[in-house]
């Protein structure tokens, strides 16, 4: 089917599928046939915040002070975590958009997307702050091996998905010849392109970033790169309700509470989607190995890195069905919650104090049982 | 006025059961009787607390926007609403 920008066929959205169903065309938010989305764009827009106004100049002396080896640490995790964004900031944008028939789900991609961009834009103004020249560091993500095999089974999915889509839209279902090699195009093979590309999205945006967030939030417990700590708590606020969005379209998928042949395909390619998460899991445990290869930093170290993303792996993947692989029961990192919960991270970076704000604030809430001192 | 009654809370677990201070969320008070649940946001967006609610009834103090299933529920962002009985995922 080919895409249109504004479908002039009259369309009732609340009957659509979330994807493969008719386009877009009144970006229309009165009603919804997942509220869910329409709740997720309002709360990610009250998230919005700006990197400049986070102050990381003091991280440039507490810089010039690490080890070399927490030196590697910390820049290869920003080069990490800038592919990923590099990633997000686009693709599903450019994967989802074609495909997706609701007008809020359609906003939630967008509103999302563009979050990630803000998240890019906070790693440039992070390196800008440590390094005059910080050329090499962006230069180094294309060209270095341990992020090239990440960032390759990130995109794939994305890129199958998309280039399918392509095939699709413009020549229809069939068998397409490109390049000497023939493609089957059909509503089943695309629908089960876009059921792996999500759970693939799902398992970056649940796993991927932890032992990146581990590392800056174990420098920030030793008052140590501060200013990229704030900023990461505000990206790690907004991957969390990232997170949510996948989880719920999965589990829509998979109840069976959108489109039928999406909670058949759920089932059919259960066991693919799940090595999907596992491998996603153990190249988040081999990247913990590569950062602490040339040496170890002050409270974490490979083997507790390597706990804690089975632990988060266990909650992630129970979430959407998967049950509990990993055999951790407790929390290794248990200072990890302070760093993720929303009312430590500043509404107002500007301040320096995490919990300013909330000096001097009034609870509102005034039950009956406050007036029990009261004589009249 | 008489003071709010506080519900025991009951954990599929060797702990034992525990009374809740009505103006606490569930979470809350768990942690006030050192019992260890995984949070992250603690505003119903993010689900890392998402726990099993095997009987009894829970209030929302907040729209909760993370995926949980029938019989789950959110410790964050709830209060108990009688005796409830819960088990940590």
């Amino acid at each position: 089917m080919k895409y249109t920008t504004f479908n002039q066929t009259p369309t009732n959205p609340l009957l659509e599928p979330m994807f493969f169903g008719n386009p877009v065309n009144v970006a229309r938010y009165d009603q919804q046939k997942h509220s869910i989305f329409e709740k997720l764009i309002e709360k990610q827009i009250s998230f919005f915040w700006r990197p400049e106004e986070v102050d990381v100049s003091k991280d440039r002396v507490d810089f010039q002070s690490l080890s070399e080896s927490e030196k590697h640490i910390f820049i290869s995790n920003l080069k990490y975590q800038t592919l990923l964004d590099s990633v997000q900031g686009r693709s599903p944008n450019i994967a989802f958009l074609p495909i997706i028939s609701l007008p809020e789900l359609e906003t939630w991609t967008e509103t999302w997307s563009f979050f990630e961009t803000i998240h890019s834009r906070s790693y440039t103004h992070i390196l800008r702050n440590l390094f005059t020249e910080p050329s090499a560091i962006f230069d180094d993500i294309v060209v270095n091996e341990q992020i090239k095999q990440r960032a390759g089974d990130i995109s794939k999915y994305y890129d199958d998905l998309i280039f399918y889509t392509q095939l699709w839209q413009t020549q229809g279902e069939g068998v397409h010849t490109v390049d000497g090699i023939a493609h089957t195009v059909n509503m089943r093979e695309l629908k089960k392109k876009l059921y792996l590309c999500m759970n693939s999205v799902n398992a970056l945006e649940a796993i991927r970033f932890y032992v990146s967030f581990a590392c800056t939030f174990a420098f920030a417990e030793r008052e140590l790169m501060e200013g990229n700590s704030k900023i990461i708590r505000l990206i790690a606020r907004d991957e969390n309700l990232h997170l949510t969005s996948t989880q719920h379209i999965l589990n829509l998928w998979q109840k069976g509470k959108d489109d039928p042949e999406m909670a058949e395909i759920a089932e059919e390619l259960k066991d693919e989607a799940k090595a999907i998460f596992m491998q996603a899991v153990e190249q988040e445990k081999q990247w913990a190995g590569y950062l602490f290869a040339q040496g170890s930093m002050i409270g974490l170290n490979e083997e507790i890195l390597c706990q804690y993303v089975e632990y988060i792996a266990n909650h992630r993947m129970s979430a959407i069905g998967m049950g509990q692989p990993f055999d951790v029961t407790s929390n290794p990192l248990p200072w990890m919650n302070n760093y993720l919960n929303s009312d430590n991270v500043q509404v107002a970076p500007q301040e320096s104090e995490i919990s300013s704000y909330l000096v001097g604030q009034i609870d509102a809430e005034v039950s009956a049982s406050d007036f029990d001192d009261f004589d009249l | 006025m008489s003071e709010k009654k506080p519900f025991v809370i009951t954990l599929e677990s060797d702990h034992e059961p525990i009374h809740t201070d009505p103006s606490d969320t569930i979470l809350e008070s768990l942690e006030k009787h050192q019992i260890e649940v995984h949070y992250h946001c603690r505003e119903g967006f993010c689900g890392a607390c998402r726990s099993k609610l095997i009987c009894g009834e829970i209030d929302y103090t907040t729209d909760p926007l993370a995926y949980i299933d029938d019989d789950e529920f959110l410790p964050c962002c709830s209060v108990a609403l009688g005796d409830i009985k819960i088990k940590l995922v």
